[in-house]
């Protein structure tokens, strides 16, 4: 293990997740302790069942630690009222699911522009022109005007991370974003990925994909609910 | 649409239309049902109120020998009154289609001009000119007498005189002349005096300067304006001080609309239990899309909004349809009702407030019924709302209970198990049908009740077909044996009748009512006695009152000693049994006890049993027996046949369940969209589990099955549940009605018939339920469930 990054944005401290279950408390994640330095491509790997997805929720605030802290910039996510939280997420968060969550009456633009909408982001008339930006900026901007379900996996990947990046969020939170997707539209996804963290984007990204971890900047392996390997040691490649 | 949150909320309802349109019909359902018992109210509250209050009614009416000029200027001057009018009512007999019937004629040279129950003219002449007769409306149609045509028009034994009919003109203060028997009709005095008659004024109508709404206060003044008019050299015969303000039969008119408002509101109710049902639906369908939302930094309040909005734009929607079809509902009904009343819907507005109310409701409906369901949709947690909810249960062992096991009992377990997957959904559906088929099988019930109260009045309790009534009194014995000697009389008996009012302890004027005197062992009325007994030969003061007439004189309760008023003097008699006699107000005493009171032993009626023959036979009877009367000089004021009431009174009292059954009908259809709702959410639920069903081979017929059996399930216990609901529905609607109209059998048992026409209904509903979700589950394929997210 090398030295922690000199600005960590992210930092959990002792985060016990325990779930109660019909055959007793169940432990996802057991005193996890790490820390995410702004502008890291970090990537977090483990077997089924480790405990990544719960790790990311709680980096979201989606769900909340049974014991620990969680601190994203200067704010205590595991102590924000609920009500607070979805504020909070809405414009610091970006989040990426493996089933890209499109919301499937709208178009990709409107997808884009819909966390701006409910977080009053940017005045109304320029909502457009930012989703527009951001679309060709994830080379989709040909398919803005599209639903959904007329779009091919990576296209509608793409737009959900450029929703993800509507409101600028500070960090980016994907689980699994390529599970889903052919092996070259994936290599592209990580580029973009990289290509962000490059510019000052934290990225956090759940992955069971082995070259992820050539791309980041920062691994953490996760067995049953703990830290196995903490890895700072790449800087941008 | 600029908005995006609204954009998509408006994709959505445009994605799931058919669903939609379900809420907008669930909704327009309820506020059109409401909504016309509310337009019915509105309306007859205006007209009734406001018709019979346009007329100035009289504060009290005296009757007298004669209203002379000296009377009326001495009652003119007292301070009291406010105004004070005369003009004479003289009963006479009305000819028309060869049949005699009892004419109540109002006469005044000056009527046009009346202020106090003014009579407005409807069509035709009005004032009526000399030799002419102007009809009442509520009379034309039983009397079958029409402007145009002619009437034969007799007084007492005068000589009769044709008289063509020039016009018809409304009294917004009279009990409606199809329901009293009566002909009421408008002719000048110069017509009277044609007729032989005497057009002196008997009748003096006031109306009281202050406390005009104070009944006792009207009885004291009336007592006084009394006393004037007797000084001046007036004989009063009787004082009828109504209760101030309302309309004869008011009382009944509100308990039949509190009634239906009632079951207007329940419509509501169960209507708004199927916007909860399909809200909590849509609301489910769009869970991921909420907890997608949430990640996007969207707030419990702003989605709240979006969800409300929209049902509150579905209720907006549903009340442009509905409120006008409540509209014209409620004219439709209103004029029926109206016309009960002697009153003219005409083309008066719905007040607009009944409008503004129904909007409200509208509109408040869904939001109220989506408050529950949205506050708890938006409040799932983020990781909760995007986890996979896995469709309900395990498909493969569904899969292993659809056909694992031969044999009807498997399928239908799985089907009861899945109807009630989601309980509250299925327990709302089945108790909105329960609800529907209780009303149903209720107004079934009254229906039945209605006609057997009317077949126990007409062929039980009033055994004689004729009443032949005598322009004067007669010795009994001589009417009834000249009767018996007709060939067709089974039984006659001689009746006399008087017109008697409680004397108070306050010595004030009462209204008076008829005493009708039979012989104590009648063979021609057989009224069975809701408390005490009917009439014995020894009742020398005994007599028995009708319900009717015991809740506008309360004084005569079983058992008490009242002083009665007839014919001027004053003496006690006793109540000794209350009986059921149909709608009509009266007391019953023995010709022998009414002679002791007034001492004229003479009857002014015979009442006759004929043997049993065709309406053409008693019409030629009726001529027999009249021609028979007159040849001996017996002069007949009119005949009556009792069955020629059955028909419009059976009629009007059965558009009372008609209506209600079309309540129930509503409810049905209520419950049946809830199951078509419930059981298409369920198929859209499981269609992954039908998928894999399709994928391990399941045919068309089998899921076809599986969703009608579902269906079936649900609405044969909704079958079952609402019979024994029914009883206390049952109860609940005959108080209603006995309050309303009079007293009916409580019919507790639901017959045969409606139970098995409740379960026919129960199967047509649950077939046309189930097809569209039955038809949408066979189009499921096993590639689309599994793509279904
Ligand atoms: N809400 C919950 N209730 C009970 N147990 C849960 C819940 N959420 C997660 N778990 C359990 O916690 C453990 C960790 O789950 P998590 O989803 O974080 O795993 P993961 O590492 O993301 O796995 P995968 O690679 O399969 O996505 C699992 O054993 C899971 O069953
Ligand atoms: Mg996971």
């Amino acid at each position: 293990m090398t030295a922690a990054a000199p600005q960590p944005l992210i930092t959990l401290r002792d985060a016990v997740r325990t779930f109660p279950t019909a055959a007793g408390t169940f432990t996802a994640l057991d005193g996890v302790s790490l820390s995410i330095a702004r502008g890291a491509f970090a990537v977090v790997i483990g077997q089924s069942g480790s405990g990544k997805s719960t790790l990311l929720s709680l980096l979201s605030g989606v769900d909340r630690p049974t014991r620990g802290d969680v601190v994203v910039g200067d704010t205590a996510v595991h102590a924000l009222p609920e009500r607070a939280i979805t504020a909070w997420r809405g414009r610091n968060v970006g989040i990426v699911f493996q089933f890209f969550q499109l919301l499937p009456t709208l178009t990709a633009a409107e997808n884009v522009m819909l966390p701006m909408d409910f977080c009053d982001r940017w005045p109304g008339a320029e909502r457009r022109a930012r989703a527009m930006v951001l679309l060709d900026r994830l080379g989709v901007a040909d398919q803005a005007d599209k639903l959904p379900a007329t779009l091919s996996g990576g296209q509608q990947q793409r737009v959900a991370i450029a929703r993800a990046l509507a409101n600028d969020p500070a960090v980016l939170l994907a689980d699994e974003p390529t599970g889903n997707l052919d092996s070259k539209t994936a290599v592209q996804i990580l580029d973009l990925f990289a290509a962000l963290a490059r510019e000052g984007q934290t990225v956090v990204m759940v992955t069971h994909d082995m070259a992820a971890r050539n791309r980041a900047t920062h691994t953490i392996a996760l067995a049953d609910g703990k830290v196995a390997d903490d890895d700072h040691g790449r800087s941008h490649a | 649409m600029r908005n995006l949150r609204v954009l998509k909320v408006w994709r959505d309802v445009r994605l799931h239309g058919a669903r939609t349109a379900l809420v907008i019909v669930a909704i327009a359902i309820g506020i059109a049902g409401a909504g016309s018992v509310l337009d019915t109210w509105a309306l007859l509250r205006r007209v009734t109120v406001e018709g019979f209050l346009g007329t100035n009614p009289p504060s009290a009416t005296l009757r007298m020998d004669a209203v002379t000029a000296p009377v009326l200027a001495a009652v003119r001057a007292m301070p009291e009154l406010r105004a004070a009018e005369s003009r004479r009512t003289v009963m006479g007999t009305v000819t028309s289609d060869s049949t005699a019937r009892t004419a109540m004629l109002f006469v005044s040279a000056d009527i046009a001009t009346h202020t106090i129950g003014r009579v407005a003219g409807d069509s035709g002449t009005w004032p009526p000119p000399d030799r002419a007769f102007v009809i009442e409306h509520s009379s034309a149609n039983f009397a079958n007498v029409h402007p145009g045509g002619t009437v034969s028009l007799r007084l007492g034994e005068g000589a009769p005189l044709m008289l063509p009919v020039t016009g018809m003109a409304r009294d917004g203060t009279l009990p409606p002349g199809w329901m009293e028997h009566v002909v009421y009709g408008f002719v000048t005095p110069a017509t009277i005096v044609a007729l032989g008659g005497d057009s002196t004024p008997n009748e003096l109508r006031i109306v009281v300067r202050e406390h005009a709404d104070d009944r006792d206060a009207i009885r004291r003044v009336a007592a006084r304006v009394r006393v004037v008019a007797e000084g001046a050299g007036a004989r009063v015969r009787d004082v009828v001080v109504p209760v101030p303000g309302r309309h004869e039969h008011q009382a009944q008119m509100d308990s039949l609309l509190y009634t239906q408002g009632a079951f207007g509101l329940l419509l509501l109710l169960l209507s708004g239990f199927l916007v909860v049902n399909l809200v909590t639906g849509m609301l489910a369908g769009q869970q991921r899309e909420i907890g997608i939302m949430k990640t996007l930094g969207a707030s419990p309040e702003q989605l709240t909004v979006m969800y409300l909005g929209l049902s509150l734009g579905l209720g907006l929607v549903a009340c442009i349809v509905a409120i006008p079809l409540a509209a014209v509902i409620g004219r439709a009904y209103a004029q029926f009702s109206a016309s009960m009343l002697n009153f003219e819907v005409g083309a008066t507005p719905i007040p607009r407030w009944s409008f503004a109310v129904q909007l409200v409701a509208g509109a408040l409906l869904p939001v109220l019924a989506a408050l529950v369901p949205v506050r708890r949709g938006c409040a799932v947690s983020v990781s909760e709302s995007l986890r996979d909810t896995g469709l309900g249960s395990a498909p493969a062992t569904a899969a292993g209970r659809l056909f694992g096991a031969s044999g009807l009992a498997r399928p239908l377990l799985l089907s009861l198990r899945n109807a009630f997957r989601k309980r509250e959904r299925m327990v709302l559906t089945l108790l909105t049908l329960a609800t529907g088929g209780a009303v149903f099988l209720g107004a079934l019930n009254l229906r039945a009740s209605i006609r057997d109260s009317v077949s126990t009045l007409y062929e039980d309790e009033l055994r004689y077909q004729l009443s032949v009534r005598f322009e004067q009194r007669h010795e009994g014995a001589a009417l009834v044996a000249l009767a018996m000697s007709e060939p067709g009389v089974e039984h006659a008996e001689a009746w006399s009748g008087a017109r008697a009012a409680v004397v108070g302890d306050d010595s004030l004027p009462r209204s008076a009512f008829v005493v009708t005197a039979l012989p104590a062992d009648t063979r021609l009325v057989s009224f069975p006695a809701s408390a005490g007994r009917w009439l014995a030969a020894s009742d020398s003061e005994g007599m028995v009152v009708t319900p009717r007439l015991l809740e506008d004189e309360p004084a005569l309760q079983l058992g008490a000693r009242v002083q009665l008023l007839i014919a001027g003097k004053a003496r006690t008699w006793r109540v000794v049994g209350i009986v059921g006699a149909g709608p009509s107000a009266g007391a019953y005493v023995t010709r022998g006890a009414l002679a002791r009171a007034t001492g004229d032993s003479s009857a002014g009626a015979v009442a006759l049993r004929l043997t049993p023959m065709s309406a053409a036979a008693q019409a030629d009877f009726i001529q027999r027996i009249r021609a028979r009367y007159e040849a001996a000089n017996l002069l007949v004021s009119s005949t009556n046949l009792v069955q020629a009431g059955r028909g419009a009174l059976e009629d009007h009292l059965l558009m009372v369940a008609s209506f209600l059954g079309l309540m129930s009908q509503l409810m049905i259809i209520v419950g049946g969209l809830g199951l078509a709702s419930t059981m298409s959410l369920g198929v859209l639920e499981r269609t992954r589990e039908i998928g894999v069903l399709r994928a391990i081979g399941a045919r068309h017929g089998a899921i076809l099955t599986m969703i009608q059996v579902e269906g079936l399930v649900v609405t044969l216990l909704g079958w079952a549940l609402a019979i024994p609901l029914s009883l206390p529905m049952s109860v609940i609607l005959e108080r209603a009605f006995a309050r309303i109209m009079f007293e009916v059998p409580v019919t507790l048992v639901p017959d045969a018939f409606g139970v098995v026409a409740w379960l026919g209904v129960v199967l047509v509903v649950s077939f046309v339920a189930c097809l569209w979700p039955a038809l949408r589950a066979m189009r499921i394929t096993t590639a689309a469930a599994l793509a279904y997210e």
